[in-house]
């Protein structure tokens, strides 16, 4: 039965890669278009799809309500009263096939030497957080230990020794998904993810670290936590602490750093 | 101008400030939120708009500024009551809490009128979850509450950033939205002239909305499930689940039903490692996606859910199935069936159309 729907019901409604696009448009909603590239982390595609929502944003006007970007893909959420999905897909398709145009003719941004600088400059400045690595709690360092069969030092000496890229802001705000984790410490989600994960913890899965801004349900390994805050707020506007773009270092900070840093945060 | 509210005077439940949600501050993190049954939500603020003979001014592109979108209450499970300090014309929708105006038992689904001093009362209600208080103009927390980034809709893992106002508790006071207030408090005898004009009663029966038994969720199948082969697909199908009690306003988790007869269910995963592999990378997610963990336990994404998830999406139950959803209790049954996008797309625009 599956099977003989398969044509009708099918969510694949583009595929756009003999144009020099790179990516398939899927239904995901009846508001909401889904963009995908190749399920990679990748610093040139990961600027290709911000280029695109940036576009896409800017040309379709008041028929795009939302755009969330990540690692290899773009939501858009549209206005299903103004425009009927197909046309929002043409339309998208459109801009995405103008933009590579535009690139193949050479991007007159990116010659401009005064642009270099500052993307260089954006991405040599490097935010280092303070960890407090917790051996005793009841958190994962020591079960991400056993199963990557190292000792909790050799984990945080892993985990603390790289730079990680800020890729997508998302799940709560604040929250800036850092790739990309040493192959010797990536590990699957945890099979049922936890109903309370605390403000502050530095966690792990798959490629990915990344630190909870608030208190929230979490399916990632904690293996530390941050006394540092993941965002700022004042006159009704909202920072994130670190951005997509940005890089971003752990230091390890014993127990007795976290509470004086804690404090002094609070004071 | 003076600032009229009602105050909170018991609470045993839940309750938050609620209207269509934060649609476009997903980007920075924020959930989109809002009211969990937009039936019973839209209906309370039709029942007003009728009530009042006021003409809804649609503007479809922004949801903002809409008389539908006015910021109700939203109680859950009941058991709270409120004192007004000024006279105010209220509807009340949703689960039905044998609500009472100073001790007199009161319908649902229709309009009232509250005199200063009056105190309107909610019980535990025996069916369903969520009910819908509302008022012309909608409410806000505090006297000068402007919408955060489009909404006053509140997100219990959003209230430590403080842009909606505080968790609502004993002494909170919600107060009538100054944009409608002269209406909003219009004399008794002006409204009761109005009313005579209008139908007391939502334009669809609520009768009619809600399941009376089993509910089988109309998902739209991911480029995921297509993939799965046929078998994989019908197990998925043909699994009955029921609704845990870990359930709430961001997520609905589900149980595989355990099995009636001593047969043992079948072992085989619904997801095979191949394709679970696949979906590794964090991607955003969106109302009603229907994740899918390691221990095959469904999670339907729920209006205050996050706005990335790195687990595996079968597919996405259609919007108006959801606000049927979001009314049931943990311990409910709940099934799978598939839908297509257009039949989807065609049952969202009907539901608007009514009650927009």
């Amino acid at each position: 039965m599956v099977s003989n729907n398969r044509e009708r019901i099918n969510a694949k409604v583009s595929n756009s890669t003999e144009h020099g696009v790179n990516f398939t448009i899927d239904l995901v909603a009846e508001n909401a278009l889904l963009l995908s590239w190749q399920a990679k982390i990748s610093l040139t595609q990961h600027n290709e799809i911000i280029a695109l929502q940036a576009m896409i944003t800017q040309q379709l006007g008041e028929l795009i309500i939302e755009t969330v970007a990540s690692y290899h893909c773009l939501m858009v959420y549209y206005c299903p009263q103004l425009s009927s999905s197909l046309q929002v897909i043409d339309k998208i398709n459109r801009v995405a096939k103008n933009a590579s145009h535009k690139n193949s003719n050479g991007d007159e941004q990116d010659n401009n030497p005064n642009n270099k600088l500052a993307h260089q400059a954006a991405h040599e400045h490097c935010i280092k957080i303070p960890v407090y690595y917790d051996r005793e709690q009841e958190w994962d360092l020591a079960d991400v230990a056993k199963r990557c069969n190292m000792s909790m030092d050799e984990v945080i000496k892993q985990h603390s020794a790289h730079t990680y890229h800020g890729y997508a802001l998302g799940f709560t705000p604040g929250f800036c998904y850092l790739a990309s984790l040493p192959e010797s410490l990536q590990l699957p989600r945890k099979s049922s993810p936890r109903i309370k994960v605390p403000k502050g913890a530095v966690a792990i899965a798959e490629q990915q670290s990344a630190i909870y801004p608030i208190e929230s349900p979490g399916g990632w390994h904690i293996i530390g936590q941050t006394p540092l805050p993941m965002y700022e707020s004042h006159h009704g506007q909202f920072n994130a602490s670190i951005q997509v773009g940005q890089n971003v270092q752990f230091y390890a900070i014993s127990k007795a750093e976290f509470l004086a840093l804690e404090q002094g945060l609070a004071e | 101008m003076k600032q009229n509210f009602l105050e909170i005077i018991t609470m045993n439940g839940q309750a938050s400030i609620q209207d269509l949600g934060r649609l476009n501050a997903q980007h920075l993190g924020f959930s989109a939120s809002g009211a969990a049954d937009e039936f019973a939500f839209l209906s309370a603020n039709q029942l007003i708009a009728n009530k009042l003979s006021i003409k809804p001014v649609h503007s479809i592109a922004k949801t903002n500024n809409k008389l539908a979108n006015d910021a109700a209450i939203e109680i859950t499970l009941g058991q709270i009551s409120f004192k007004a300090n000024a006279a105010c014309t209220i509807a009340i929708t949703g689960a039905d809490c044998q609500a009472k105006i100073n001790n007199v038992t009161i319908n649902n689904w229709q309009c009232h009128q509250l005199l200063a001093g009056d105190i309107i009362d909610f019980a535990m209600p025996k069916t369903q979850l969520h009910s819908y208080l509302t008022i012309l103009g909608g409410f806000t927390c505090q006297t000068a509450q402007q919408p955060w980034l489009g909404s006053l809709a509140q997100t219990v893992n959003e209230m430590a950033l403080g842009f909606t106002g505080e968790a609502l508790r004993v002494g909170s006071k919600l107060y009538f939205s100054t944009k409608n207030q002269p209406l909003a408090e219009a004399t008794l005898t002006q409204q009761t002239q109005l009313a005579s004009l209008k139908a007391n009663r939502p334009t669809t029966a609520p009768a009619l909305f809600y399941p009376q038994q089993k509910l089988t969720l109309r998902v739209m199948p991911s480029r995921l499930f297509l993939q799965m082969s046929s078998a994989q697909q019908q197990q998925f199908l043909t699994t009955e689940y029921v609704i845990s009690p870990d359930s709430n306003r961001m997520g609905y988790r589900l149980q595989v039903k355990p099995p009636q007869t001593s047969s043992p269910s079948p072992d085989k995963k619904i997801l095979t490692q191949p394709l679970r592999s696949q979906c590794l990378l964090s991607m955003p997610v969106t109302y009603g996606m229907v994740q899918f963990p390691e221990n095959e336990q469904p999670i339907i994404l729920m209006k205050e859910r996050q706005t990335m998830g790195g687990y595996p999406v079968l597919g996405t139950v259609m919007q108006t199935d959801l606000f049927r959803l979001s009314q049931m209790r943990p311990g409910a049954e709940v099934a799978f069936t598939l839908i297509t996008y257009p039949q989807a797309q065609q049952q969202l625009r009907a539901f608007y159309q009514k009650l927009y």
